[in-house]
């Protein structure tokens, strides 16, 4: 049986000789597709990325006094923790907030060494252990004698974080559509091709061909246009990325921890995978019409 | 080997192409069927491979009820049947090599046999010399051989042939006769549409005349 799939493997490679401008076609359709498809889904990564990466923040900052001396700033972050025996609560000193930041503006870092004056405050940050009301925490801790501001975050974070699901919600759907009309297109740039090679099929059905056989060169060809569709497509996110992530690392540096989406081997591979299922599932579409008379 | 009860064939509203056939064909015959352009013979026989279904009627051959075939039953069918097809049916990118062998190829047979009976069937029609040729470059007649060829080369226990001398002079169209009546002679089951009435007075045989879709006579 092995000569038949060799004898197969070797019709769909002479197919797409004889006939490249329709194959051709079909690949640069994938190539858009799942180019499209993959700049959405990085988008929706990315953005989520950021989201998350707010979202980790301390749940309660509460801003001390610029009066108090860090010995007299420290006392304060022990009231509150003995206040709040339900929370976390971390002591940052103005020194320790430069030096974050310091990290998180990466090679814009350098630009605080020009500062005469540490201009940031200590602060106390307390994010509950459970699930707890962050606006009554929020109050409570303002109350204590050396607090000048509260900001609880998570309030715009939970926000955000509905925002970042709503994306997500966003994402799936909107690929979920590019890939129907992806498949949808790239099916019927295969039924051009198929079209012109109905003869061949109805011949071939004459002579005494099952279904299987006359569709198994066509799906081969499928799957093949799909994976030029893919490295097609992984070459020009990677040319994008290398174009454009210079300029988002400077927006991630803000986001503590999160990292800018890269294209990696797994998304590649995911890519190639996506390229072979429409191109055999394009061809399986458009085989099928000509099969049935 | 082939029998037809009250088969009726109709397009649309139209007068029925087949009109209430019913015949028999035993094994090893060699059958003319022969009637006016549009009597309905290419009809009939497109029958026989299920490249149509009769309107009413049964339709059996080699012992099968064609019409209850399964869809994966077909192919296998039709590969115990060589077909002449009127308008020849090659496929015009393939050498008449390729195009013979086709026939041979989608039974999974091995490249060395399809090449040899295929050589051997291209011989035996008289286009040795045209294997490589690709249809567009050949004659009418050498085109119908190239099919002729084609539909001998699986040795099939059913041969219909389509105006299968059509397009050939008088020599050719003896020695492709006998092509037939030697596939014939081997057991094979033939069925030949014509109308060609000299060919009926030179070559004796039964001969089922169709009118109209009717059979009007069977001797
Ligand atoms: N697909 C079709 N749709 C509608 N009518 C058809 C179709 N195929 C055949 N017919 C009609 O059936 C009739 C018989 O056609 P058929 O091809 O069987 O004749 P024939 O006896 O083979 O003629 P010829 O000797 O010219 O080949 C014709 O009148 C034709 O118009
Ligand atoms: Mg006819």
């Amino acid at each position: 049986m092995t000569h038949v799939a060799w004898r197969l493997v070797r019709r769909a490679l002479l197919n797409l000789w004889r006939a490249p401008v329709p194959s051709l076609l079909a690949v640069v359709t994938i190539t858009l597709a799942l180019f499209l498809g993959g700049a959405l889904a990085f988008t929706v990564l990315g953005a989520r990325a950021l989201l998350v990466s707010w979202g980790a923040q301390p749940a309660v900052t509460a801003y001390l006094d610029r009066a108090l001396s860090e010995e007299q700033a420290r006392g304060v972050a022990d009231r509150v923790r003995s206040a709040e025996p339900g929370a976390e609560v971390v002591f940052v000193s103005p020194a320790q907030a430069l030096d974050r930041l310091r990290v998180q503006l990466g090679d814009l870092g350098g630009t605080l060494d020009g500062l005469s004056r540490n201009p940031l405050p200590a602060t106390v940050e307390v994010s509950p252990r459970g699930a707890g009301d962050l606006r009554a925490l929020a109050a409570r801790v303002s109350q204590v004698a050396g607090v000048a501001d509260v900001d609880y975050g998570r309030e715009w974070v939970d926000r955000l974080e509905a925002l970042g699901n709503a994306l997500r919600g966003f994402g799936t759907g909107s690929l979920a559509l590019v890939g129907l009309a992806a498949l949808l297109v790239v099916a019927n740039t295969i039924r051009l091709a198929v079209y012109a090679r109905r003869d061949e099929i109805e011949i071939m059905k004459l002579v005494g061909a099952t279904d299987r056989y006359v569709r198994a060169p066509f799906l081969l060809e499928g799957a093949l246009q799909g994976l030029c569709g893919a490295a097609l497509a992984a070459a020009g996110l990677l040319a994008v990325q290398r174009l454009l992530l210079p300029r988002a690392a400077a927006a991630f540096a803000f986001a503590s921890g999160a990292q800018a989406p890269h294209l990696s081997a797994q998304h590649c591979a995911l890519l190639a995978a996506a390229g072979a299922l429409v191109g055999l599932c394009g061809s399986y579409l458009a085989v099928a019409r000509f099969l049935r008379t | 080997m082939i029998q037809l009860f009250h088969v009726t064939k109709r397009w649309s509203d139209d007068p029925p192409v087949l009109d209430d056939v019913t015949l028999r064909v035993e094994k090893g015959e060699f059958v003319w069927l022969t009637g006016p352009s549009g009597a309905g013979k290419t009809t009939l026989l497109r029958l026989l491979f299920c490249a149509d279904e009769p309107t009413s009627g049964q339709v059996i051959v080699g012992g099968r009820n064609v019409n209850r075939l399964s869809a994966g039953g077909v192919p296998f069918l039709r590969r115990n049947i060589g077909v002449v097809f009127q308008d020849f049916k090659l496929l015009p990118n393939r050498t008449a090599l390729e195009n013979v062998g086709f026939a041979l190829e989608v039974m999974g047979a091995s490249d060395a046999k399809i090449r040899e009976r295929a050589h051997k069937r291209l011989a035996q029609v008289g286009l040795a010399d045209k294997v490589g040729s690709l249809p567009l470059r050949m004659s009418g007649g050498e085109q119908q051989r190239v099919a002729i060829a084609r539909a001998l080369v699986n040795e099939p226990a059913i041969l219909l042939a389509d105006e299968p001398t059509g397009n050939l002079d008088a020599s050719l169209t003896d020695s492709i006769l006998q092509l037939l009546f030697d596939a014939n002679a081997r057991g094979a089951t033939v069925v030949v549409a014509t109308h060609d009435r000299a060919l009926l007075g030179r070559y004796q045989r039964r001969t089922i005349q169709l009118h109209h879709g009717k059979v009007t006579s069977d001797a």
